[in-house]
């Protein structure tokens, strides 16, 4: 019987910068989104594939951050879930290879390798046998999206080989991206071993994607085990009947700078006892929510909080043990735990209700144990963790 | 003699140094902050330290036993559940601070740096027969601050007047006391303010005076003044033809350099600069007012100026870092970079130049 095995790629404290202030806490992995880890998205989703007798989770975290959540999910979805911890960045390609002996433990037929951060429906059966159709050595899954973020690739319309592959081009390439899910034969493994061997300096210094760093900050080189999936193995492979892509048809999602998921649980509540809900909204059992308040659309509300009258919540994430107070309006935020939002204060993102996420700053996120007094506005800001603010601020950083 | 040091919370105004390690516990001049204070209150006979905080004791702990050994002095924490102010902290560690002799204690502000002059404070109390008193510091511009309003001779307190509008008096609270144990008995435990609700009870009662303090002060919990504190650290060490100050060709003005840094060929250091351990300083290197932190590495013809460079990290070759440049644990400048005032959060690297303030996350 084929066995499938799949590697979701976690990366470490030194990357996901980004996702600070909220990573000052919790590894960006295990960050909560819509009541569970980040990372337990991909992971259900690999659970759905025929045959699948181990799931990878691979980074350079310390190994004890994952000791307990990968023992309580092995056990809930009754699947060996394992963390391995590597020495030192080897990019995303890199980190495969590493492991390639205990990947390759049960034989498989095929490998997923996942990114994190991916939020999507991952139709991963469909992908497999997608793959097997093409037979080639690797198939990406892309998606028709505003590409201006994110790499880009160029299929063939009838065959779906991947043709082209570039980096945050500067001028339009194509309007598929790569979705950072992938499915490979163990022929990847000879692949990245050949790029390792034959590396020679690249002329142009390449921008590297979000997912990457490089290891030695001031050198042009990068070390021979230090092998990206994206530039070293897809771009040079396009083109050669090895690689194919396959379309992701759901196409209302952003895959914003925080990727996060409209949750899938909708509040209960008849609109006269309880608060009125707006489209998809997640509230933890714990939480108390006041009945005047209107919460929704697109809003995860965690352990503990507590919602006062006439709160208006739209785009956000509540994070544990929040407190909003009355008549309070936050929008387009995150607001991290332990946090207290005074009475008529409102905290957004520089837009409205519809946000522009594409703009830098476009999320407002206030750290863990931030204070805003009655009737502040904060708008398009970044506040650390433990700060009170007792005026209103807009397109700040506050340390 | 016991005393306490009101070290408070998050150092919030020193990120993004604190995001790595306790505010006590940056080096100021090569030495943990805390430290400067618990050595001086050493030298006068303080047998006991309680150091109050809100925030990561165990961090904290781990060092303050290294320095219990080598000090030979007891140092215990006592932990606010909730912001008690600068006076409640007081109260939540009386226990610790009274004992049958009687003594009077010291409380101190833990961002203070001077030259700590307990002796003569001991005998400015014992002298006026008071029941608090408190050093006060001439500033320039004192309607920026709470001032002390004194009579000159004696120094017995009149008032405190916050931020006046009108010149009332050029001192103002310098953050180190020495107190008889009756004070607390004035105290609550709960969110108390010593200047403003103590103090001015004590002074209402003529039983609380005020001592100039000579040398410099400074607050140093934020960056542009800890700048500002090295050099008139420095300058003291100075005063004092202390052996610590380097000497030789690349040195201009006051400079401490830790004994296992290395310096290369052609580098001017100076003035006001402190080069922690294990510091790597390439050849053709201009340091000047600027701290470099354990493990920092400065590439070759780099130059810095009026930074703080954090941690282990690395300054790239021909890359020029000014003007109230913070990085934090960490962080790597590239090559040929220019960093005009900006402030880096650790773990990160700095790959284009960053031409006016801005945090970088």
């Amino acid at each position: 019987m084929e066995k499938v095995v799949a590697v979701i790629m976690v990366g470490g404290p030194t990357k996901g910068t980004r996702f600070r202030p909220l990573s000052f806490n919790t590894p960006k992995p295990l960050f909560p989104l819509a009541g569970q880890p980040m990372v337990h998205h991909p992971i259900s989703a690999c659970k759905r594939i025929p045959n699948l007798a181990q799931i990878f989770l691979i980074g350079f975290y310390e190994e004890r951050e994952f000791t307990l959540y990968v023992s309580s999910i092995s056990n809930e979805l009754k699947i060996p879930v394992r963390y391995l911890k590597e020495d030192k960045p080897h990019g995303s390609a890199g980190g495969l290879y590493y492991f390639r002996n205990i990947i390759m433990e049960d034989n498989p037929s095929h490998i997923f390798l996942l990114n994190c951060d991916v939020c999507c429906s991952f139709p991963l059966t469909d992908m497999l046998e997608a793959h097997k159709r093409y037979s080639g050595m690797g198939t990406v899954l892309v998606s028709a999206e505003s590409a201006n973020q994110f790499g880009e690739l160029v299929a063939d319309p009838i065959t779906k080989e991947l043709l082209h592959y570039t980096e945050k081009p500067e001028t339009f390439v194509s309007d598929l991206i790569n979705c950072g899910v992938y499915v490979f034969t163990p022929d990847i493994f000879t692949a990245i071993q050949e790029v390792s061997t034959h590396r020679e300096d690249q002329a142009n210094l390449r921008h590297l994607s979000s997912f990457e760093t490089l290891q030695s900050p001031t050198s042009r080189a990068l070390p021979q085990d230090f092998v990206r999936l994206d530039q070293d193995i897809l771009s040079p492979f396009a083109g050669k009947k090895q690689l194919y892509t396959m379309s992701l048809k759901c196409s209302g999602l952003y895959l914003a700078q925080f990727r996060y998921t409209s949750p899938d649980l909708l509040a209960g509540g008849d609109g006269t006892k309880s608060a009125s809900f707006v489209g998809d909204v997640y509230v933890h059992p714990s939480a108390k929510v006041h009945p005047t308040a209107k919460i929704g659309p697109n809003v995860s509300i965690s352990a503990n909080v507590r919602i006062g009258a006439g709160v208006r919540l739209i785009g956000c994430i509540i994070l544990d043990d929040v407190e909003v107070q009355e008549n309070a309006v936050v929008i387009n935020s995150i607001v991290g735990w332990k946090s207290s939002i005074g009475k008529w204060s409102r905290v957004q993102a520089s837009s409205d209700a519809d946000g522009d996420y594409n703009a830098k700053l476009g999320i407002t996120i206030l750290g863990e144990a931030v204070i805003v007094e009655d009737e502040v506005v904060v708008i398009n800001s970044i506040v650390l963790p433990n700060k009170t603010l007792n005026v209103s601020v807009q397109d700040e950083i506050i340390l | 003699m016991k005393a306490l040091i009101l070290v408070g919370g998050f150092g919030t105004r020193l990120r993004p140094l604190t995001l790595s390690v306790p505010k006590p516990l940056v080096e100021f001049a090569n030495k943990p902050m805390i430290l400067h204070q618990i050595e001086a209150l050493k030298a006068v006979g303080v047998t006991e330290v309680v150091l109050a905080i809100n925030y990561q004791p165990e961090v904290m702990l781990n060092f303050l036993k290294e320095f219990e050994t080598k000090l030979g002095i007891t140092i215990t924490c006592s932990q606010e559940t909730e912001p008690l102010g600068t006076a409640g902290p007081l109260a939540l560690a009386r226990d610790k601070l009274v004992d049958e002799s009687g003594e009077p204690f010291f409380v101190l502000n833990s961002d203070v740096i001077s030259e700590y002059p307990f002796k003569e404070m001991i005998e400015f109390h014992k002298a006026h027969g008071g029941e608090a008193s408190i050093m006060v510091t001439k500033v320039d511009e004192p309607s920026k601050y709470g001032v002390v309003v004194m009579e000159e001779s004696t120094g017995q307190v009149d008032k405190f007047v916050e931020k006046p509008k009108l010149f009332v008096g050029n001192k103002i609270n310098a953050g180190i006391y020495l107190l008889n144990p009756s004070v607390l008995d004035r105290i609550e435990l709960r969110p108390t303010s010593i200047e403003k609700e103590v103090f001015p009870k004590i002074a209402a009662e003529r039983k609380l005076y005020a001592m100039v303090l000579p040398g410099f002060w400074m607050d140093i919990g934020q960056p542009r003044d800890y700048i500002t504190g090295l050099r008139l650290y420095l300058d003291s060490l100075r005063k004092k033809a202390s052996p610590k100050l380097a000497t030789g060709p690349n040195i201009v003005g006051n400079v401490l350099v830790h004994e296992t840094a290395k310096i290369g060929e052609g580098c001017l250091i100076g003035p006001d600069v402190a080069i922690g351990p294990g510091c790597v300083v390439d050849s053709g290197v201009r340091l000047s007012r600027c701290t470099v932190m354990r493990g920092v590495r400065i590439k070759k013809h780099a130059c810095i100026s009026s930074s703080i460079i954090g941690w282990h990290s690395t300054v790239g070759q021909w890359a020029r870092v000014e003007n109230m440049t913070i990085l934090g644990e960490d962080v790597h400048v590239c090559d040929e970079i220019y960093s005009n005032g900006g402030v880096v959060l650790p773990h990160k690297e700095i790959k284009s130049s960053i031409l006016k303030p801005e945090i970088v996350m």
